[in-house]
């Protein structure tokens, strides 16, 4: 019943849906309106305004920061709601005859083996993030699954060791903080939030703003997709 | 008809959405409903990818060689933001769903009606 | 040519969702899922998007679907 009352619904919905859909303009052009705004001024003049040549990062990091600070300060707080859902059903575990699964070999191995060549490609990711596809998130992020893949394979216990908890502590607001930070900066020397140096005297700053941005993202990155994963691994059964 | 051919991309993230709000509204266990929460997410993230389109239009990153058209870098920056909350929500609210299982011992939202 | 391709890509992934949707098992609904975003990702990257292919490679692909295989491991599997 519920089931044939939701299709009803749904179909009825769809109908103003495609109706809207139809009326857009046709995808594919360069004329569309999507397209004619700010986007020229991007293409044109990114790479001199803010030395990125992948203008995808010099959207997200410079000429819209501020959403990505927002970003950060999203995943952080979600980080800290995860602690705080999972605090309490973490302190009822602590049971020590838990059994172990066993690890295929083949797995282990095959995580060995993988694992520095995920170092080097997330960190060159991370560094080349402003020319080459990738940046700051996805290099942090792929560091995280490596965390992850290790936990699975050694247990969360050992893997924990290459991030012990006193230094965890501090990697996981990295992002948000170099944010803060770098954008204090730009407000001292430049006068407005999160504002990076255009040209004048200020100029070779630009690179290291970025650098530095691109860091704190993916060591934040890292520490909170592996820090997440620890936190539910290590719930109750 | 025809513009719904030649917007097939956006006519697939409406089916999409419908799909996924099939799941949120017709399923009754929280991981299924999450599930379809996150299909709704990629069906907006596809929607507003489509308006970016450019046809034969390569990715926004100049240097040597690079030459137009470029696909549209500005809703690529958004949907980067956007895959980002999407993952912090879906870690939150999975840690719920283990939270309410350890509570309940279900995640059928049917039976929850009658716990205390 | 390449928009017979998206069609294609378009085809799979509705089935996917379908899929998702219609097994009783959380587990092969998580996989599946990961396969959907796969899906999205390998769409993403024919449209001139790598970082967003990347990103959704890493973090929908992956890392969400650990998350969800976590979550079933210390649920249930089964959906009534």
């Amino acid at each position: 019943m519920r089931r044939v009352l939701t299709l009803a619904l749904l179909i009825l919905a769809s109908v103003p849906l495609l109706y809207g859909v139809a009326k857009l303009p046709p995808i594919g052009s360069v004329d569309n309106p999507a397209y004619t705004h700010v986007v020229p001024h991007y293409l044109e003049k990114g790479p001199e305004e803010t030395g990125c040549e992948n203008i995808v990062t010099a959207i997200i990091l410079n000429y819209r920061g501020f959403d990505t600070n927002g970003e950060v300060t999203v995943i952080f707080t979600s980080l800290m709601a995860v602690f705080g859902v999972l605090l309490a059903a973490k302190k009822a575990k602590e049971q020590p005859g838990a059994i172990e699964t066993p690890v295929s070999p083949v797995t282990h191995f095959i995580v060995r083996t993988l694992a520095p060549f995920i170092v080097v490609f997330s960190a060159y990711m991370i560094i080349y993030g402003h020319s080459t596809p990738g940046g700051g998130f996805q290099g942090g992020t792929i560091i995280g699954a490596l965390l992850i893949a290790t936990s699975l394979v050694v247990g969360s216990k050992h893997a924990q060791t290459f991030l012990p908890e006193p230094i965890r502590l501090w990697l996981q607001p990295a992002a948000v903080l170099t944010f803060t930070v770098v954008g204090l900066v730009g407000m001292l020397l430049l006068g407005k939030y999160l504002s990076y140096p255009v040209d004048g005297a200020y100029l070779f700053l630009r690179v290291p703003f970025l650098t530095a941005i691109e860091f704190g993202i993916g060591i934040g990155g890292a520490a909170i997709v592996a820090s997440v994963f620890w936190a539910m691994e290590g719930s109750i059964e | 008809m025809k513009a719904l051919w030649t917007n097939i991309d956006y006519v697939a993230s409406v089916v999409l959405l419908l799909i996924g709000l099939y799941a949120i509204m017709a399923k009754g266990n929280l991981v299924k409903k999450l599930m379809g929460l996150n299909i709704i997410e990629t069906a907006v993230f596809a929607f507003v990818m489509a308006a970016g389109i450019v046809d034969g239009g390569d990715a926004p990153i100049m240097g040597p060689g690079a030459n137009p058209p470029f696909a549209n870098p500005l809703p690529q920056g958004l949907i980067l933001t956007g895959i980002v909350v999407a993952f912090s929500t879906s870690a939150l609210a999975l840690s719920l769903i283990i939270r309410i299982y350890a509570r309940f011992g279900t995640i059928e939202s049917e039976e929850l009606w009658g716990v205390e | 040519m390449s928009r017979a391709f998206d069609v294609v890509l378009y085809g799979l992934l509705i089935a996917c969702a379908l899929a998702v949707i219609r097994t009783k098992d959380l587990l092969a609904a998580a996989i599946i899922f990961s396969t959907y975003s796969l899906i999205m990702c390998l769409l993403w990257q024919l449209r001139g998007s790598p970082d967003v292919a990347l990103t959704e490679a890493a973090v929908g692909a992956g890392v969400t679907t650990v998350l969800f295989l976590i979550a079933v491991s210390r649920t249930t599997r089964r959906e009534r």
